[in-house]
């Protein structure tokens, strides 16, 4: 696992003569935890209820990457559930607590900048009598610890915010919050799938209540995802079966996928330092060329030396005149994959929900082009994608009847701020 | 509410108007708004005693239910008070009477208080109602003026010095924050610019296809990082007890939507 050995793997990584630009979407599985769960195929493939050897195996396997997977976020082994990935462990923590704590209230706590699998969770509890309250942001996408205090109530069970945006990298206030509710008895949890790998998460210095897990966003594989659950926190389960996880996640276990889990972790663990600031320092030249070359052009979400912070992988800028999907087909005629909006909502017409709760128009959240960079992204990533851009973004401004050439003597560099 | 939710209130004077017809007579006054291009015109009639009270009032409105439904309300209200008195009453007067309206409504077709207001300064003009029954052919379909904006959005004093303000001493003060600047002219435009050092989101919305400001002021908004947001009309404003977001009419496509936002400011 040196580093090393991480570069001669990049080099394997990702589809050929493509500037993949689009890690918030999905992840490459690091060819080491490919490895790494290859035995759980064909040699170590018992069923952990298994009462054989074979099984036994399977369930040493199993605990020991459960303890490796516990020890990436300072957690205890017991208190990791392994699910089909990170939407079921949303679905797991808010439905089967909103079940099982009927009785303490009925008020659940979500913010304006949530993905997708927690909005619609809230809009299933919402239509199964529960009451939500969104929690607005600001112009940068945070939440603030004063307005969420102003919305709680005696009826107030649950409160999930997400560590940090998945569209535009803003990261939550996490520790303020977790204070706020301390001794509450509300039990606070957080979808930590956007920030894991990119900033450290450790429960025992943030007591959250329960926290989902996604295995691809370490590079792990897909269909594997985790919820963390404080000691003391109850659920009631959601999938009903064999009684597996103690009872909270029934179906055999994917012992390979939970090895290649533990696997990305301990990866993960060794390299973040390194890594995230050699993504940060692609980041951060794509958003000084973008808005340095490129007229009219904005950087949605927080600034880059926010004292918040900004995931250090994520660049979302918004171009004025200029629509986001032409761009990426556009980009994607030359080889660089990137998104607008959030990859999820795609399938709706509506603008991203989270650009809008930023305060931004309808034709500007239309016009949002994200890119976020990873462990097998390069620096020469940013001078291909610079090579496309600015020509893409002048031709449809050819197109637009919207766009106004910006008069002589404005200053390139979208402003002062972010929004 | 939606916008074509009224109340049972409403709906009763829209079915049952009071003090429908005309006056006539030398202490008679009239005040006209709206123009039927836009889909409304209303016409107030008063009659003055000597000591300055509305002995009759009358009405008649082309227009939709609300704007019927408001004229009636005016005239219920006023009928009997002191030309002052009636000055004083507010378009939020008549919609709290008729126990709300659509926030779509609050605008478009809240014109009686206008009418009112109207009849009277004609009144005390001496303007003869057969000239006050003129339409002004340039009228346009917007016919508030932006200054009125704080009346016409009802809420606006709830949450005064709470995201809405009328001044702005301190840009400093609203730092990044998002905020829009109603175009009241020049100045706002130049608060709007002088804003832009602060934050990074300064919003200036129009009820018109461009800000009513001089050419300077036009091209040094296109060189600043001001958002114009035209054809937009705010509605009302909305938040756990301070602003989070206003309620936007969209002129052009007629829709309403909500705008982020910390602070909303409307030049006095």
């Amino acid at each position: 696992m040196s580093s090393a050995k991480a570069t001669d793997a990049g080099a394997a990584v990702g589809p050929a003569g493509v500037v993949y630009a689009d890690y918030q979407s999905s992840k490459p599985v690091d060819p080491r935890v490919v490895e790494a769960m290859l035995p759980y195929f064909t040699q170590n493939f018992g069923n952990a209820a298994s009462l054989h050897g074979v099984g036994d195996a399977a369930t040493a396997a199993l605990e020991e990457a459960r303890a490796r997977v516990a020890r990436f976020i300072g957690a205890e082994p017991a208190e990791i559930v392994f699910t089909s990935g990170a939407t079921e462990a949303n679905n797991l923590a808010l439905i089967g607590y909103a079940m099982r704590n009927r009785r303490k209230g009925d008020h659940i706590i979500i913010t304006e900048a949530e993905h997708i699998s927690i909005l619609n969770i809230a809009k299933y509890l919402e239509k199964n009598g529960f009451r939500i309250t969104r929690l607005p942001i600001d112009l940068y996408g945070r939440v603030s610890p004063k307005k969420l205090r102003a919305r709680i109530t005696d009826e107030t069970i649950l409160v999930s915010v997400g560590w940090a945006s998945n569209e535009i990298g803003t990261i939550q206030p996490i520790a303020e919050i977790a204070e706020t509710l301390a001794g509450t008895g509300i039990v606070f949890h957080s979808d930590a799938v956007a920030a894991e790998g990119l900033v450290p998460i450790d429960v025992r210095e943030t007591p959250v209540g329960m926290l989902s897990l996604s295995s691809n966003d370490i590079y792990g594989p897909r269909g594997l995802g985790v919820l963390y659950l404080r000691k003391g926190v109850a659920l009631a389960p959601v999938l009903l079966g064999g009684g597996q996880e103690r009872g909270l996640r029934s179906g055999t276990e994917d012992v390979a996928s939970i090895a290649g889990m533990a696997a990305a972790a301990d990866i993960m663990a060794a390299e973040m330092p390194a890594e995230t600031a050699r993504i940060k320092a692609i980041r951060d030249r794509l958003v000084a060329r973008v808005l340095a070359e490129i007229p009219d052009a904005h950087l949605n979400g927080a600034p880059l030396d926010h004292p918040g912070g900004r995931l250090p992988n994520n660049a979302h800028f918004r171009f004025a005149a200029v629509e986001g999907e032409a761009m990426v087909l556009s980009l994607r005629d030359a080889a660089i994959a990137a998104s607008t909006g959030s990859a999820c909502s795609s399938k709706t017409l509506e603008p991203s929900h989270t650009l809008i709760s930023c305060g931004l128009l309808h034709e500007e959240a239309h016009g949002s082009l994200e890119f976020t960079f990873g462990r097998f992204s390069k620096e020469e990533d940013v001078d291909r994608i610079m090579a496309a851009l600015p020509g893409v973004v002048a031709r449809l401004r050819e197109l637009s009847p919207l766009y106004q050439k910006p008069p002589a003597g404005k200053a390139l560099g979208g402003g002062k701020g972010p929004a | 509410m939606k916008s074509t939710q009224y109340t049972e209130k409403t709906l009763e004077h829209f079915r049952n108007p009071r003090n429908v017809g005309t006056l006539e007579g030398d202490n008679v006054a009239v005040g006209r708004v709206g123009n039927p291009v836009c889909g409304d015109l209303m016409d107030i009639y008063i009659a003055v005693t000597p000591d300055d009270r509305i002995e009759d009032i009358k009405f008649q409105t082309f227009g939709c239910g609300s704007a019927v439904a408001t004229s009636s309300m005016v005239t219920e209200l006023v009928k009997g008070m002191t030309l002052d008195d009636a000055m004083k009453v507010t378009r939020g007067d008549v919609a709290d009477a008729l126990e709300g309206l659509p926030p779509i409504k609050m605008h478009c077709s809240n014109l009686a208080a206008d009418a009112l207001h109207e009849a009277i300064k004609n009144w005390r003009a001496g303007v003869k109602p057969e000239d006050a029954l003129k339409t002004a052919e340039d009228e346009t379909c917007r016919p508030h003026p932006a200054e009125a904006a704080t009346a016409e959005i009802a809420n606006f004093a709830a949450y005064e010095g709470k995201g809405a303000y009328t001044a702005v001493e301190d840009p400093a003060a609203l730092a990044d924050q998002r905020v829009v600047v109603l175009d009241t002219g020049d100045r706002a435009a130049q608060l709007a610019i002088d804003l832009t050092d602060h934050t990074g989101r300064v919003v200036l919305m129009t009820s018109a296809k461009d800000p009513s400001v001089s050419g300077a002021m036009r091209s040094a908004l296109r060189l600043s990082d001001v958002k114009v947001l035209a054809e937009a009309q705010p509605l009302e404003l909305r938040g756990e007890g301070e602003l989070e977001r206003i309620l936007v009419h969209d002129l052009n496509e007629d829709e309403e939507y909500e705008l982020a936002a910390d602070a909303f400011v409307v030049l006095k």
